[in-house]
Formats: C-alpha cells, sequence, structure tokens
C-alpha cells in the first residue's frame, strides 16, 4: 500500500512540476505552449542517456534541465514574435517534431524499442528508495512552487502578468515583452525537463509513445482545474489529475469485462477533451481561480 | 522514382491542400487554428469506412464523410465555438482541443483501435508517360478536384460565399453592410467540415483508418494554410500540393518519419521568412 501510495505521489509530483511550468508560461504570461510535452520528452532522454553513461544523476538532473531550456530559446527566438495563435501552432508542430525524432534517431534514443535499465534515484526499487525519491521530488516541487510565488510578486512577475493582460500597453512603456517571453519559455521549459528527468529515472524506461501530446494537454487539464494563474493551483490541479487518472484505472479494476483497456484509453481521453471544452466553456478560471483579475 | 513519387505526391497533396482549405477557411473567418479540424477528417474516414463496407460504393462513402464531418464540425461550433467567439483566443484554442479529443474518444469508442482498410477493388496501373498510375489514384484525385470545384463554386459563385470572403476580409466592414454573421458561421463550418470530410476518406483510401490518423495531418494542414496565406483558399490548396509532392519526393532523403517534421520545418520556414505565406493579405502575425 505505501508502494502505491509512494508510486502516485511521484507520478502526482511530476504533472505539478509540469503544471507549474504551464503556470508560468500561460497562466502569468499568457503563453499559449501545446508543445510541453517535447521539452518533457528532451528532458526525460537527456538525463537518461547521460546516466546510462554513468554521469552521475544530480549532474544528469542539471543536464535534464539545461537541454530542455536551451532547446527552448531557438524556439522562442522564432516564435515568441508571432502572434499567440501562431506560437500554439508552432510549439504544438515542436512537440511532435520531438517525438518523431526521438522516434527515428535509433542510434541515440532506440527508436520505438525505447531505453530499458534507466538508473533509479536512491539505487532500488524498495519501498525506501521510492520514499526517498518522493521526498525528492517533493522538495523540488516545493522550491520550484516557492520560486514561482516569488517571481509574481517581483517585479518581473508584474511586466509578464502585463504582457498577459494587455502587451501593447506594455510596449507603449518602453517595455520589449520578447525578451520577457524568452526567459519564461525557458525557465517553464527547464521545469519540464527537470520533471522530465525524475519520471525518466522513477519509470527506468523510455520510449517514444509515453510523449504523446495527450501529456501536455493533460498539464494543460491540471492547470485550468487547479486555477489558471494560481500556483497552488498547479498542485491541486494535478493532485485532482491524479485522482482522475487512478480512479478511472480503478474503475476499470471494479467492473472487469465491462470496459477494455483500449477502452479506457478512449474513454479516458473523451473526458480529457469534455473537461476542457467545459472548463474553458463555463469556468475558465478553474475551480478556484483568481476571480478579481481577467 | 522521381516521377513515381511525384505522382504520390499530387495524390497526397491534394488531400493536405482540402485539409488546409478546412483549416484556412476557420483560420480566416472564425480567426482560430482549429486543432480540431484533424480529427474531423478522422471522422470522415470513419464514415466513409462505415458506408463503404456496407454498401461498396465510393460515391455514397464520400457522402457519408462529407455529412458526418460537416454535421460534427456544424455541432462543434454551436456547442462550443459560438458561445466562446467574444473569448481570448487561447480558450478557442483550448476547446478545440477539448473537441478534437472528443471526437477521436468517440471514434476509438466505436471502431476500436485496430486499423482498418478499405476493400477497394485492386487493378492493375495505367501507363503514362513512362509513369505507372494506379486507378485509383486517379479517381481520388479525380473525387478531390471535384470537391474542390465545389467548393470555389459556393466560395466565388454564390451569395454566402461572397459574404464569407467578406467577413474574412473585415468582420466589422462585413457587419454594416447588413451581412448576417451566424449564418455566414454556419455555411462556414459546414464548409469546412465538409471538406475535411473529404480529406479524411481519402487519406483513409489511400493509406488506413486509425483513430490517430487525422491528427497527424493536422501539422501539415497548418502549415499549408500559413504557407499559402491565411484566409486564402487558393492558397491553401497550391500550398497544399507543394507540401505534398516535397513530402514524397524528399522520403528517400529524410526517411519515413521525418516526412511530417518537414512539415514543421516549412511552418518554421514561412513565418520567420513570410508570415503572410504565398498568398496571404498583409496581416499583422507578429
Amino acid at each position: 500500500m505505501e508502494a502505491y501510495l509512494a508510486a502516485i505521489g511521484i507520478i502526482a509530483a511530476v504533472y505539478v512540476l509540469l503544471t507549474l511550468g504551464l503556470t508560468l508560461q500561460y497562466g502569468l504570461t499568457g503563453l499559449v505552449n501545446f508543445g510541453h510535452v517535447g521539452f518533457f520528452a528532451l528532458g526525460a532522454y537527456a538525463s537518461a542517456l547521460l546516466a546510462m553513461q554513468g554521469v552521475p544523476l544530480p549532474v544528469s538532473f542539471a543536464a535534464a534541465a539545461a537541454v530542455a531550456a536551451i532547446a527552448a530559446w531557438p524556439l522562442g527566438l522564432v516564435a515568441l514574435r508571432l502572434r499567440e495563435d501562431y506560437f500554439a501552432v508552432v510549439t504544438l508542430g515542436f512537440g511532435e517534431t520531438v517525438r518523431l525524432a526521438i522516434t527515428s534517431e535509433r542510434w541515440l534514443t532506440n527508436g520505438v524499442q525505447g531505453i530499458p535499465g534507466i538508473p533509479r534515484l536512491f539505487g532500488g526499487v524498495g519501498i525506501e528508495a521510492a520514499l526517498a525519491t518522493l521526498a525528492a521530488i517533493a522538495l523540488a516541487c516545493a522550491v520550484a512552487a516557492l520560486m514561482l510565488r516569488r517571481i509574481a510578486r517581483s517585479p518581473f512577475g508584474r511586466v509578464i502578468e502585463a504582457i498577459r493582460d494587455n502587451e501593447e500597453a506594455l510596449k507603449a512603456l518602453g517595455k520589449d515583452p520578447a525578451r520577457f517571453k524568452l526567459q519564461v519559455m525557458m525557465l517553464g521549459s527547464a521545469l519540464a525537463g527537470l520533471a522530465g528527468a525524475f519520471y525518466a529515472h522513477y519509470i527506468a524506461y523510455l520510449s517514444p509513445d509515453q510523449f504523446v501530446p495527450l501529456v501536455t494537454f493533460y498539464a494543460w487539464m491540471a492547470m485550468i482545474m487547479g486555477g489558471v494563474g494560481r500556483v497552488s493551483g498547479a498542485v491541486v490541479g494535478a493532485a485532482l489529475l491524479m485522482l482522475f487518472l487512478e480512479g478511472t484505472r480503478f474503475l476499470r479494476d471494479l467492473l472487469p469485462g465491462l470496459v477494455s483497456e483500449v477502452e479506457m484509453a478512449s474513454l479516458r481521453l473523451g473526458a480529457v477533451g469534455l473537461a476542457l471544452v467545459l472548463f474553458t466553456l463555463f469556468r475558465p478560471q478553474g475551480l478556484m481561480g483568481d476571480y478579481t483579475r481577467r | 522514382m522521381l516521377g513515381q513519387l511525384f505522382v504520390a505526391g499530387v495524390v497526397h497533396g491534394l488531400v493536405i491542400g482540402l485539409a488546409a482549405l478546412a483549416v484556412t477557411l476557420v483560420f480566416g473567418i472564425a480567426r482560430f487554428p482549429n486543432a480540431a479540424a484533424g480529427d474531423t477528417m478522422t471522422l470522415g474516414a470513419y464514415a466513409g469506412f462505415a458506408a463503404h463496407g456496407a454498401t461498396g460504393s465510393l460515391a455514397v462513402a464520400g457522402g457519408a464523410s462529407v455529412l458526418a464531418a460537416a454535421a460534427a464540425s456544424l455541432a462543434g461550433y454551436l456547442l462550443v465555438f459560438r458561445p466562446l467567439a467574444r473569448r481570448p483566443v487561447a480558450a478557442l484554442l483550448v476547446a478545440a482541443i477539448g473537441v478534437a479529443f472528443l471526437i477521436r474518444a468517440g471514434l476509438g469508442l466505436a471502431f476500436g483501435h485496430q486499423q482498418r482498410v478499405y476493400q477497394v477493388p485492386l487493378a492493375w496501373p495505367i501507363e503514362v508517360m513512362g509513369l505507372r498510375i494506379s486507378p485509383m489514384d486517379l479517381t481520388l484525385a479525380g473525387v478531390a478536384l471535384a470537391a474542390l470545384a465545389v467548393a470555389f463554386l459556393v466560395l466565388y459563385a454564390t451569395p454566402i460565399g461572397r459574404q464569407m470572403r467578406a467577413v474574412a476580409d473585415d468582420p466589422d466592414l462585413a457587419r454594416v453592410s447588413g451581412i448576417r454573421p451566424f449564418r455566414v458561421m454556419v455555411a462556414l463550418w459546414l464548409l469546412a467540415g465538409a471538406a475535411a470530410g473529404i480529406a479524411g476518406m481519402m487519406l483513409g483510401i489511400k493509406t488506413v483508418v486509425s483513430p490517430e490518423m487525422g491528427w497527424e495531418s493536422l501539422l501539415p494542414a497548418f502549415a499549408a494554410a500559413i504557407l499559402g496565406g491565411i484566409g486564402s483558399p487558393v492558397g491553401a490548396v497550391a500550398a497544399g500540393l507543394v507540401l505534398g509532392i516535397a513530402q514524397e519526393v524528399s522520403t528517400p532523403v529524410v526517411g519515413f518519419t521525418y516526412k511530417i517534421a518537414l512539415a514543421f520545418a516549412v511552418l518554421l520556414a514561412v513565418l520567420l521568412v513570410r508570415p503572410r505565406g504565398l498568398f496571404g493579405r498583409v496581416e499583422a502575425v507578429r
């Protein structure tokens, strides 16, 4: 039982990190990043491949965040000068392209066969190692959340919220939105990369089909459910997401033979779609969003 | 070899062109990139597949795919996109993803996840100037050209088409000129859905039918719509052809998987160099 709870906690924390990245990018700055999973994948593969070469895990984790942030840089340079709808299309394309590259570059990533036997954190599969992993990722989440909260209240935070609310006015004040957007993009992607590293070294196996666009929209769903633009909302939203993902699995176990695994996958996809539609229609600020602002 | 790939590219390009037509109409008039266009294609492919399995007639399959996809497209507008019309574009983007997932989930439940194949009769290819062209490719090209002809007739030779283009040019001017936006929007979503449906059926016949097929065509469709210039139907079809041919001809060089990534490269290049595309009007995209 503890092992199961620890496993859920670790995956939930991975989604907290992903959602915090989105909260910074969309919630605070208004960047519609539909390619979050691409940065998650880059971080996961970067850390896994480095660790398999014998690089110490702390270094590979740092590298994961760095690789994701560096990947965000050229993309940001190109895309951040574009209108937000074009930006969404470009990031969506980026996420898909990363997955295609992972599938194709067999010499590096072993293609669709995937990479097995990735070193685990705290060297093991026992309950102690799982709890230690949970503690480590919870600490990472806490640090990231506090950092985001500090950013939101800093002058930098006021500028990025102004980008979200009225970019033209900000330009008129002589600020360059593109520079701020680039920094936000890189920082949010670094969080996604870090989430990828934790994921890779916990699951210990990577393949391209773990990095489908659905992962991006799980994070979107978590962010929207928790409340757009709120740091605490990312945590609540990821917890709700986990409840949903695990709940649907329990539901299937409770009703054996009623729905097959593929049908459940479709039902889950449909539920995510319905949630995205209903939340944007009726409750755009999320369950506990900020009502004082737009 | 190159000529053979060129022929394959033309057929594939017509598919992308039709999908891009659906994307560019919605992008130009409803003013957001509709990520549900890909899954509308998938719906068309499955509807055509079911009709084809029941009757064996390609004409019936085409009718079914057009009807199903146009109906779903209109339902998406009435239930989701219309209520969101006055909201920030991000809301429309997220809602479109939701609609896409809903369609794909419904198809996955109804038809399962295994790949389906249209049972079309095999025929000997026809030899034209040293190129072997299968009769099915000719039929598909004919279907696509007919669909495009109808779409362009609607756009350029009917009052509703003229109104649509007027709204695309300047929504406020169209409104004060007495054009009723609701009627235009209904026509727009029906037309876009029908184009996506036919594109889906063609893709299904050409390759295989699976729940992911439309989503995988979304990126080429977006790339072609932007390359052609948002809001330009001619541009979308022309760019679709260019992209389809480029994808097929480049396959021996870049491999099977990367031909989709080619669409991404084109997308980035266009946005970097000429954001208004080949045929687009001058509009701020930056």
